[in-house]
């Protein structure tokens, strides 16, 4: 059913789309960001510490969690007319080559303005471990002209 | 696609040019260079997260939305980053960790866009032994319309 602001409740879950990691995705999303940081490239530099980290190899763009969150938000607000407005995440732990990720969010409040509503959206993206990987927020807005289609 | 073939992928390259840590200055603007988002450009970085809504690909379909014509996904901000800024921008320094970032966003991005950015360090400070600095950055298209604006924190090599 397509969310709208009236029918939302906190607690409501959306559920995002789920991602393969492999050596081709992150360099796909090398080609595709311009970010070609070797920490997503170069197996003999991530042999080394940073600082007090040794990640192993190499890892996915923070980012690329960023970009799947964000695909989850305007894929759920778009139907319902509304847009998505913000998003603020944290990394919490490295993504690598042979994991699956998901995001996911979860209805935290709504909130209603002079001119417009919102709805504000914990989200996370978890490991096929079920490990938190990246943490956030979002809020997206439900104008009362409905925006998309 | 003559702007990606012109772009230095070897982030080794001159990475002695490029500001440390202690030379950042808080409040200081970056250079930063205009960009013209291309159609291909949005197609490939949708292809790296899977966006398949045709609002980013149908023309015909785009039209008929309130947008009135294809537009980029609103995260085009993380191409946009490395395509706004020289090979000297210490946001390509080997070993950049991104820490977490948040992101408001105004009005999408379209294709043929002529994208500039407003970028400089606004904090940086010291924590468990790890160096960070915190982003400010704005992005507008060519009308002077804000598309989107965004801090950043990351840790910086040491």
């Amino acid at each position: 059913m397509t969310a709208t602001f009236d029918n939302l409740s906190a607690g409501d879950v959306i559920d995002g789309p789920k991602f393969a990691v492999s050596r081709e995705s992150i360099r796909l999303f090398c080609d595709a960001s311009l970010d070609y940081n070797p920490l997503h490239l170069d197996d003999d530099y991530m042999k080394g510490n940073f600082g007090k980290t040794n990640f192993g190899g190499i890892i996915m763009h923070g980012m690329n969690n960023f970009g799947l969150i964000s695909r989850m938000l305007t894929d759920w607000a778009c139907p319902a007319g509304a847009v998505h407005r913000r998003l603020e995440t944290r990394w919490v732990k490295p993504v690598r080559p042979g994991d699956t990720i998901q995001p996911s969010g979860i209805i935290k409040a709504k909130q209603t303005t002079e001119k417009s509503r919102w709805v504000l959206i914990d989200v996370v993206v978890k490991n096929q471990r079920e490990e938190k990987v990246a943490t956030g927020e979002a809020l997206v807005e439900f104008p009362r002209d409905l925006f998309c289609q | 696609m003559a702007q990606a073939e012109a772009f230095e992928t070897d982030f080794w390259k001159d990475a002695n040019l490029r500001k440390v840590w202690d030379d950042i200055v808080p409040g200081e603007p970056r250079k930063t260079i205009p960009y013209t988002l291309t159609k291909e450009a949005i197609e490939l970085y949708c292809k790296s997260v899977g966006e398949d809504h045709p609002i980013y690909f149908d023309e015909a379909y785009a039209k008929t939305t309130r947008y009135g014509g294809l537009i980029a996904p609103p995260s085009i901000h993380i191409l946009l980053m490395f395509s706004c800024t020289p090979a000297d921008d210490w946001m390509r320094s080997p070993g950049t960790v991104n820490a977490g970032q948040s992101w408001s966003y105004n009005i999408p991005a379209r294709p043929n866009d002529v994208i500039t950015l407003q970028a400089r360090a606004l904090d940086k400070f010291i924590k468990r032994e790890r160096l960070f600095v915190v982003h400010d950055n704005v992005f507008f298209n060519q009308n002077g319309d804000v598309i989107c604006s965004g801090r950043g924190w990351t840790i910086r090599p040491l």
